[in-house]
């Protein structure tokens, strides 16, 4: 009982790990499922805010599907569901210095062909699949984060990929 | 091994040499590194945690502060909704109302006591009736009144006063008339006051003030159940009869302004039909809730 009395979240120390620990994973969470046009941060805010508010009645075991369900729910407050697109980058990293028009021009619209077939994948398989392609999270992380089994992370993925390839060839 | 599955290894980065070397030999090798290199280019928008755990720490040490606000505000705001419904409920007026064919009698707050004949509304303040005692009606009520400060009786047509009395007050459609059967009653009809004695009554018809003999009885007629008219107009009779049994009436060729001197009872339709058309030469017929009156 000792214990626990001492692990609240109410303690500024504990709120701030927690914070540390699951913020980031949060946001790109958010923000891979509903673009940024949503403010994923402030929606990051907010969960932590009402996280705080509640510091009494969760356990810090809690805190992390606590904060995943509400920053979810205050999101889709805002959202009648449109579509997600995702903008990428403008300064590519460049490759090759001697790119002439044609292949620039590829390039271009492979882009636009990738974002549009982003956009067309489910809210599930997207988040997983950037998770692990962007942020290099291996399939089990993604299963702790988003609390379903490592198979169906996997599923997922390989769902979003073959859908990706698919979506590309046809556009 | 099978191309699912050297795609998924890949996927998690799970690939030991032998299968890396399985994978670059898939006939989408090429395409795959594609996508794979392209898709980064979507990658979320910086976060720095500690910018963020800063914010949120200010908001929350901001809000901390005005905690114990809220649920102040809140029972704050129950108490207003509470008190002001109590306020409206308590000083709404109190309303009596009776219909056609239906009498009552009511014991206001200073034990004053009011019959109301048929068709009559009655309404008065529960909540200043200390400081002034006012009525409103709309219809025919007695009133045996307790002694105390001024009594208002409020009429559309004017206002009755009265210093601990009884009286009747009839205001109808054009016809307002005041009986005083004990005491003495003021009766301030277009702002000029008239002072009834006992026995004395007031009656305006139309706007014309008529006179009348002296009250001979000591309670309305209409508590026994009975209307007496003398000399009136035949239309307030028929008026009257319609209020005290559910009928209308339809005329042939009668004058409605002729006067009648007489009384109906208010429980037996065929004898009170009798009493108000005998001695007129009238003949009725009845239907459902519609007399014909004919010329004999």
């Amino acid at each position: 009982m000792g214990k626990q009395l001492h692990d609240t979240i109410c303690e500024e120390s504990i709120f701030s790990s927690i914070f540390n620990k699951h913020s980031k994973d949060l946001h790109n969470f958010l923000y891979y499922k509903f673009g940024e046009l949503l403010n994923p941060k402030d929606k990051v805010q907010e969960a932590f805010i009402k996280l705080w508010q509640n510091c009494s009645k969760i356990s810090p075991d809690k805190a992390k599907s606590f904060l995943f369900t509400t920053a979810n729910n205050l999101m889709l407050n805002e959202i009648a569901h449109q579509k997600v697109v995702l903008k990428h980058q403008q300064t590519k990293p460049k490759t090759y210095t001697n790119e002439n028009p044609e292949f620039l021009m590829q390039e271009d619209e492979y882009m636009q062909k990738l974002q549009k077939a982003l956009s067309n994948l489910t809210e599930a398989q997207r988040v997983a699949f950037l998770m692990n392609r962007i942020e290099g999270k291996r399939f089990k992380e993604i299963a702790e984060l988003l609390n379903i089994s490592t198979k169906a992370v996997e599923k997922r993925i390989y769902g979003a990929l073959e859908k990706l390839r698919k979506d590309i060839k046809e556009l | 091994m099978k191309r699912e599955i050297l795609i998924s290894k890949w996927l998690d980065n799970d690939l030991n040499d032998q299968d890396l070397e399985a994978f670059k030999n898939l006939e989408d090798y090429d395409d795959l590194v594609k996508l794979s290199n392209n898709v980064k280019a979507f990658k979320a928008d910086d976060y720095n945690a500690s910018e963020e755990l800063d914010r949120a720490l200010k908001t929350i040490r901001e809000n901390t502060t005005t905690h114990w606000f809220k649920p102040a505000v809140r029972v704050a705001a129950i108490l207003a909704v509470c008190f002001s419904l109590y306020y409206y409920t308590t000083t709404l007026d109190t309303t009596i109302s009776t219909d056609v064919a239906q009498k009552t009698t009511i014991e206001l707050p200073d034990a004053s006591i009011v019959s109301l004949n048929a068709k009559t509304v009655l309404s008065y303040n529960k909540k200043s009736w200390k400081d002034e005692r006012d009525v409103e009606l709309n219809g025919e009520a007695f009133f045996k009144v307790a002694k105390g400060s001024s009594f208002n009786v409020k009429t559309t047509s004017g206002t009755v006063t009265v210093y601990g009395t009884q009286f009747n007050v009839k205001q109808r459609n054009h016809y307002f008339e005041v009986i005083c059967y004990e005491g003495i009653v003021g009766v301030t009809y277009n702002s000029q006051l008239t002072k009834l004695k006992a026995g004395d009554s007031f009656l305006i018809i139309d706007g014309k003030l008529i006179a009348k003999e002296k009250e001979a009885s000591s309670t309305p007629s209409w508590l026994n159940n009975e209307s007496q008219f003398k000399s009136l107009p035949y239309k307030e009779v028929l008026s009257e009869f319609e209020r005290q049994y559910k009928v209308t009436f339809k005329l042939e060729n009668i004058d409605i302004n002729q006067l009648f001197t007489g009384s109906f009872a208010h429980n037996n339709i065929d004898i009170a039909l009798k009493s108000i058309t005998l001695p007129l030469h009238l003949t009725f017929s009845k239907t459902n809730n519609t007399v014909i009156l004919k010329r004999e």
